[in-house]
């Protein structure tokens, strides 16, 4: 028997333009937890569509358990025992938990589905997994912590002994992912080889003992946990030193640009009051679920407040939709870049001038060279990974649709931008040059709010940190006397259970 | 400026001429070329004079066309537009004939279709999750069911002075009114949707509403005025209908929305939203009114004909997929 329970050798995968996969080995040794980091784009997710059998390799041969296999699809994958849980759960919402776990593979007997005994087995594998909900509650009812339980349910109900986790902490609480933690000491305990991808240092730190590093489609090394530095394993991912992450200049601030006074919206958030200074960065923190976007939303007209009054420059406004919000000068980045902050299928320029149009066209007709130019200067700006301006945004790793994004509030004089999760699913690279870009706007003499629930980042950026806990504002720190724990503090406050708000 | 990597990305737009030709609309003008010889082989009468004059009753439907592109590139759909023409038409009629001036009647029939387009833009604005074809699928039955009401038992209304009406039926040599008429809206609507920011927006909100809402465009507005618009040019339609027929009664205008529908969608507008052009749905309409007016000549069985377009409409949505494929397939073979 082989030493290593999975092992890839010299698997390279093109796709029409690109080498996704350039040469790039992998061992797996059976139980235990291998973390498998790199930028986006470095080939990670089509590596793992390798091992499910959902791409077939142009080279390169795959051995489980010593023995070459050679998977035509992903029920090969499947009766193999590897098993993935993809970043976002690919459910079926309108089922219920027990029909989502069984999908494929429903306990059948004379052609018909065995509900009974598929509650039953449902119910026993999420309570092996601490889970607090039925297996009859509607897929669409639950969290995406639970939703991602259930992933991880169905994964077992196949008896897999390899279970593949993709960025699966990037949509949780800091107390859901310990929840997620916990299960995944628990199946390695059971002897249950896992191999996780994530951009969270934390995760990598907390479960993995062994690192694989892929970067441009290639294979960099492996390292034990112990015996590598975290800034060499950045450089080991980026291919380059990062001298410091959170470039974030001494600006010396303006006067104030933005005023909320007893914000309500009933549901959502109550009485929120804070202002931002032109030139100052304002992080708005808490748990997911704590209002943050709500607010922010009410502030640009997406959703109208019950009360309260949003100052800009000492005028009050009352705006009634986003296109109002940015004539005054006041534009909000979405936190979800592919729903609300592109349109994936157009080309990059496009995307970037949509907000501006209007301000280049005579007489109403688009003057497409003064925009192609425009959107090239911004993209350039923002250090967008790209080749021409025309290609789709859908062709750009995540950390670059966010340039991007960024590239289209700078397309118009803004006096306020308000970034919601901008580094969300973003790699540390580009991380930093997303920090490094916001950095400069406040020099410019933005007024700038970062909503985020990375702690590092909104210590690392913000000039004041306002926290919020079920829809009210609990606190508000200096940069000086902000600190992890104060924040946890804040953001959680007493008697709650740290489930998030809903 | 370039970024602190000094990376550069190219803005130089792709030499178009080749696209143009190997584009969908491209192949729409070879076939528009094809269907006239074919009509020419198949019929004895078929010339130039002889299809300008029996053209006009045909390209009563492009006004619908026009609009309709513009709400398909929206990815939705109004089906209530035949019930429009329908109902514009059978007031017009009936205004004319309590003998107002004529100019007064083109008005009340350019309102009516305008009031039934707002009805529509203002539910589909007000209440922004319903389905565009649900809601239009009820004022389809409600503008039909008044229009009804209207006409009463004997259910048409015909025209007691048709002067007005023969008047804009009327011709420059050989050629109709209408046709001119047409070609103009048709190159404005093109402009529009092509060239104007408000075009671009259009597209935008099409391939994605929300991202369009977040970057600033008037969302309502935009969807108010196109239904409108759509209405007022049912309305446009409706007289030329009149103007045609001398008369209006229950079934005038009946499928319209569907055949608008079909040649946009053979014209390469995607019913999903955010593809295709005007270009290509002007030459589609064209190619469908040469084949009708042909296969009519030869006296064809109208249902016949009916049946012919459904094969080539099918042939048409499946070909641009058939054509991906194959050179999807080429590009990843000359990569191996």
């Amino acid at each position: 028997m082989s030493e290593y329970i999975l092992e890839l050798k010299g698997i390279t995968k093109i796709f029409p333009g690109v080498k996704a996969l350039n040469n790039v080995q992998f061992q797996l040794k059976p139980g235990e937890v291998h973390a498998l980091m790199g930028e986006n784009g470095a080939g990670k997710s089509t590596f793992i569509k390798v091992i499910t059998g959902v791409h077939k390799a142009e080279e390169g041969e795959m051995f489980l358990n010593g023995q070459k296999v050679d998977f035509k699809g992903p029920r090969d994958a499947q009766a193999a025992g590897i098993a993935a849980v993809y970043q976002h759960p690919t459910s079926y919402p309108h089922l219920t938990v027990a029909e989502n776990i069984f999908m494929g593979h429903e306990i059948i007997k004379n052609h018909m589905i065995q509900w009974k005994a598929m509650n039953t087995e449902a119910n026993k594998l999420l309570k092996e997994l601490n889970a607090d909900f039925d297996a009859t509650a509607e897929m669409g009812a639950l969290s995406v912590a639970q939703q991602q339980m259930v992933e991880i349910a169905k994964a077992l109900s196949t008896n897999a002994k390899i279970i593949i986790l993709d960025e699966p902490t990037a949509a949780l609480t800091k107390s859901e992912s310990e929840e997620l933690y916990r299960i995944v000491d628990k199946l390695k305990a059971e002897g249950v080889s896992i191999i996780f991808i994530s951009h969270r240092f934390e995760d990598m730190y907390r479960l993995a003992s062994r690192i694989t590093v892929f970067r441009d489609s290639q294979y960099i090394g492996t390292y034990d946990v112990d015996g590598i530095t975290n800034a060499d394993l950045i450089k080991a991912m980026v291919g380059r030193e990062i001298s410091d992450l959170f470039p974030k200049p001494e600006v010396k601030l303006g006067k104030e640009m933005l005023r909320v006074e007893g914000l309500s919206r009933t549901g959502y958030f109550k009485d929120v009051s804070f202002s931002v200074r032109a030139g100052e960065i304002v992080g708005l923190t808490g748990l997911v679920g704590a209002g943050r976007t709500e607010v922010v939303e009410s502030i640009c007209g997406i959703t109208t407040p019950d009360s309260g009054k949003v100052y800009l420059e000492g005028q009050e406004m009352h705006i009634k939709q986003p296109s109002e919000a940015m004539e005054k000068g006041i534009i909000l980045l979405p936190e979800d870049r592919q729903k609300e902050g592109l349109i994936m299928s157009w080309g990059l320029g496009r995307n970037v001038t949509l907000p501006t149009i209007s301000k280049y066209a005579k007489n109403g007709f688009n003057d497409e060279k003064t925009e192609r130019e425009l959107s090239k200067n911004l993209l350039e700006e923002v250090d967008t990974k790209a080749v021409d301006i025309f290609q789709p945004a859908s062709s750009l790793s995540g950390g670059n649709q966010q340039k991007v994004v960024v590239a289209k509030a700078l397309s118009q004089e803004m006096k306020v931008v308000i970034m919601d999760e901008p580094t969300k699913g973003v790699d540390v690279g580009a991380k930093a040059e997303i920090y490094a870009i916001m950095g400069d706007l406040a020099q410019k003499g933005y007024a700038i709010i970062l909503i985020s629930s990375e702690m590092p980042e909104i210590l690392g950026m913000s000039d004041r940190i306002i926290v919020m806990c079920n829809g009210r504002k609990t606190g508000e720190l200096s940069r000086e006397e902000a600190t992890q724990e104060k924040i946890l503090e804040l953001a959680m406050e007493k008697g709650q259970s740290g489930k998030g708000a809903k | 400026m370039a970024g602190k990597s000094g990376r550069s990305i190219s803005a130089t737009p792709e030499n178009t001429l080749k696209k143009t030709i190997f584009s969908w609309e491209g192949v729409l003008v070879i076939l528009f070329i094809a269907v006239n010889i074919f009509c020419m082989t198949i019929s004895d009468v078929y010339n130039l004079k002889n299809v300008l004059r029996e053209m006009p009753k045909y390209l009563a439907e492009i006004f619908l066309l026009l609009p309709m592109a513009f709400i398909l590139v929206l990815g939705e759909i109004d089906i209530s537009v035949g019930s429009i023409v329908c109902l514009s038409a059978t007031v017009s009629c009936m205004v004319c004939n309590k003998g107002i001036p004529f100019i007064c009647v083109i008005l009340v029939g350019i309102l009516v279709g305008t009031a039934c387009g707002m009805v529509n833009g203002a539910i589909l604005t007000k209440f922004d999750e319903l389905p565009p074809m649900i809601v239009t699928l009820a004022t389809q039955i409600i503008f039909r069911g008044i229009a009804e009401i209207a006409l009463g038992s004997g259910g048409s209304v015909s025209l007691s002075n048709a002067d007005g009406f023969r008047a804009i039926a009327g011709r420059v040599g050989i050629v109709p009114y209408i046709f001119f008429l047409v070609i103009i809206f048709a190159v404005i609507a093109a402009v529009i949707l092509g060239k104007t920011t408000f075009g671009r927006r259009v597209y935008a909100m099409g391939t994605n509403r929300l991202t369009a809402y977040y970057s600033g465009v008037h969302v309502k507005k935009i969807r108010f005025l196109i239904y409108t618009v759509m209405g007022a040019l049912a309305g446009i339609c409706a007289l030329f209908m009149v103007s045609s027929s001398y008369g209006a009664n229950t079934t005038t205008g009946s499928g319209f929305e569907m055949d608008a529908i079909a040649m946009a969608v053979f014209g390469g507008i995607s019913s999903t939203g955010g593809k295709g052009n005007l270009a290509g749905g002007i030459i589609s309409a064209f190619i469908i009114v040469c084949l009708r007016i042909g296969l009519g000549q030869v006296n064809m069985n109208p249902q016949l004909i009916l049946l012919i377009l459904g094969v080539l409409l099918i042939c048409a949505v499946a070909l641009p997929n058939v054509i991906a494929e194959i050179k999807n397939a080429r590009k990843v073979a000359s990569r191996k």
